[in-house]
């Protein structure tokens, strides 16, 4: 097995008198898109930021890309790509400015319309930021996160809040950057979202994980201890219903 | 640097599409200098003069006359129970009486001559003086006039100092020491503050870009607007004041840009404590409205009281004003505001120090 992109070992972290991370590890192969799920406040966000060397851990150790995240949090920054949980772009710049002003952060120069064509938001470049609706602006924060060609990227809840056909699109996006080569490290707590997207998920719950295997590993395991549902499986839901009767077509403006 | 340079300039470009921010660092000031300019508030050695005139012959005329040329002077006339009451209201600051048997004739031996009742206004003794002064001198010339003789002794006036200095040219570098305080504190406490709050600071921060870069551009970007801002107000108050500025511009901007820096790290300060936006206006208006009138801006430090004296003589904007004032209106180099640098520089290390021990890029 080649060496894994990402690995943290038996990582904690402690706020006052709430742990929480209370020892995590695991590793993500190169390539991989690797999802974080659990509830909120389950310790998702805190064990990636840890990884983004945004915070520091208690104890443990995470190294990305080769580096160790505590002793090299600058050069972690430099090789991954971030979209931050409860973050905003600087007001009163254009899409495309604001894909050159990360490019000025990374000290390189970016062809700022090729990324915004990749993540399908180039008729929007001269548009201001603040108007941009939930899902491009999504969309916009991948465009900054892969201005400097990371080979990992992180995703905290990339999803939230969108619409059907927005999260779709998203879906699709992660799918081509994963294609590309990129590894993708995605937390959730949208279990259909994993499903579809996820080579490998861990379960996080009350800051340890719980599970973590195949999305399909994990139903498999269920099933085989006997699981049933209550209700009859149906063969589609009530999601597919909603783009049934409203389209894949993105909704914007 | 490039870095610095660069992203220095996408601030400048973020900061001039931002109405509110144009307006609070540039319009407003303008607003200030033009309301305050055209008040003539405290109009210093300018007397404004009651006459009331019961002789109304031509020799009276000729008098009234003589006095509404003097320029010091504003001379205005009315019936007496009227200019009283102005004179109580404070709207003279003197009234003159001409009593009915007023005539400008050599005095026959043996009768009186007329005489002037003057009323005035004790809250403006300074003003008193100065109309009384004026007074008598032109009784005095008026009576040589009239007797046809010489003076005896001969008066030569000579100004202290080569420019007359009129309110305007007073305010004109208060109001600039005033928004270099405002730009600084004002400006970088909202935008960190905000952009703290809605995780701008956080995303920045998940990139590369260090730290004393930001920090640098940050100051840079105020440094630029600040010198953009005093050579806008300086040029406004040349061509509507026609203010003289004695003392040489580069001074001017060499100090306003020392004030900035002292007044950034209280901004930069305040930045790092507040959690939220509504938390900044009450903090920085604590810091800086008492400054208004304790460092001399649109009024002299002389009228601040002996309990707040202390206070007002180091209070970092008294020192920006003296020295800009100095520099502005006396000609002073410098070397001659030597003192006031000294005081900047003291301010600027205090906050620098309190702007590293407060400043936080993220809310905990």
């Amino acid at each position: 097995m080649t060496t894994p992109i990402i690995s943290v070992t038996d990582l904690r972290k402690r706020y006052g008198e709430i742990e929480a991370v209370r020892g995590i590890s695991f590793t993500v192969a190169e390539g991989e898109v690797f999802g974080l799920l659990g509830p909120n406040g389950a310790g998702k966000t805190t064990t990636v930021e840890i990884l983004e060397g945004l915070r520091n851990a208690d104890s443990g150790t995470a190294s990305v890309a080769g580096i160790d995240v505590a002793r090299d949090p600058t050069g972690v920054k430099r090789r991954i790509g971030v979209q931050l949980q409860a973050s905003a772009f600087p007001e009163h710049y254009t899409t495309k400015e604001v894909v050159e002003l990360f490019g000025i952060f990374y000290d390189r120069t970016v062809d700022a319309l090729a990324l915004l064509r990749q993540v399908d938001l180039a008729d929007r470049a001269s548009q201001r930021q603040e108007k941009l609706s939930g899902g491009q602006r999504q969309r916009l924060s991948i465009a900054v996160a892969l201005v400097n060609e990371p080979r990992v990227i992180f995703l905290d809840e990339p999803t939230t809040g969108l619409d059907p056909q927005a999260r779709r699109n998203l879906w699709a996006l992660v799918q081509s950057i994963r294609d590309r080569g990129i590894t993708v490290l995605l937390t959730t707590h949208y279990l259909d979202e994993a499903e579809v997207l996820c080579d490998r998920v861990a379960i996080i719950d009350e800051g340890r994980i719980v599970a973590l295997a195949p999305p399909r590993t994990l139903i498999a395991d269920l099933l085989g201890r006997g699981f049933t549902k209550p209700v009859l499986q149906q063969q589609a839901n009530l999601e597919d219903v909603f783009l049934d009767l409203t389209g894949h077509e993105l909704r914007e403006d | 640097m490039r870095q610095v340079v660069r992203y220095t300039a996408m601030l400048l470009r973020a900061y001039v599409r931002d109405r509110s921010a144009v307006f609070f660092s540039l319009l407003l000031p303008l607003m200030f200098m033009l309301i305050f300019g055209a008040l003539n508030l405290g109009a210093f050695g300018h007397v404004t003069m009651g006459i009331v005139d019961e002789a109304r012959n031509a020799d009276s005329r000729r008098f009234v006359d003589q006095l509404a040329g003097i320029g010091e002077l504003t001379v205005r006339e009315g019936a007496l129970d009227d200019e009283k009451a102005r004179l109580s209201r404070s709207e003279r600051d003197m009234v003159v009486a001409i009593p009915a048997d007023f005539r400008l004739a050599p005095p026959q031996p043996g009768a009186s001559v007329p005489t002037l009742l003057v009323y005035a206004n004790d809250g403006r003794a300074q003003q008193v003086a100065v109309g009384g002064a004026i007074l008598q001198q032109l009784i005095a010339e008026t009576s040589f006039a009239v007797t046809r003789t010489s003076p005896v002794v001969q008066l030569t006036q000579e100004q202290v100092s080569a420019v007359r200095l009129r309110y305007v040219d007073f305010l004109v570098p208060g109001i600039l020491g005033m928004n270099v305080m405002q730009l600084a504190i004002f400006s970088v406490a909202f935008a960190l503050v905000a952009d703290k709050q809605r995780g701008v600071l956080r995303r920045i921060m998940a990139t590369p870009f260090r730290p004393i870069r930001f920090l640098t551009s940050q100051v840079l970007l105020r440094l630029v607007l600040s010198v953009i801002q005093i050579l806008i107000l300086l040029g406004v108050a040349l061509l509507v004041f026609k203010v003289q500025v004695v003392g040489s511009v580069l001074d001017l901007l060499v100090l306003t840009t020392l004030g900035s820096i002292a007044f950034l790290t209280v901004g930069f300060t305040l930045a790092g404590w507040a959690e939220t936006v509504n938390q900044v206006p009450p903090v920085a208006n604590l810091i800086t409205l008492p400054q208004f009138f304790l460092s001399g801006v649109f009024f002299p430090t002389d009228v601040v009281p002996p309990l707040l004296k202390p206070i007002s003589e180091h209070a970092p904007l008294t020192y920006l004003n003296d020295a800009v004032r100095e520099v502005s209106t006396q000609g002073a180099t410098l070397w001659d505001v030597r003192g006031d640098v000294l005081g900047l520089a003291v301010w600027s290390i205090v906050g620098f120090l309190l702007a590293v021990r407060f400043f936080k890029f993220q809310t905990s």
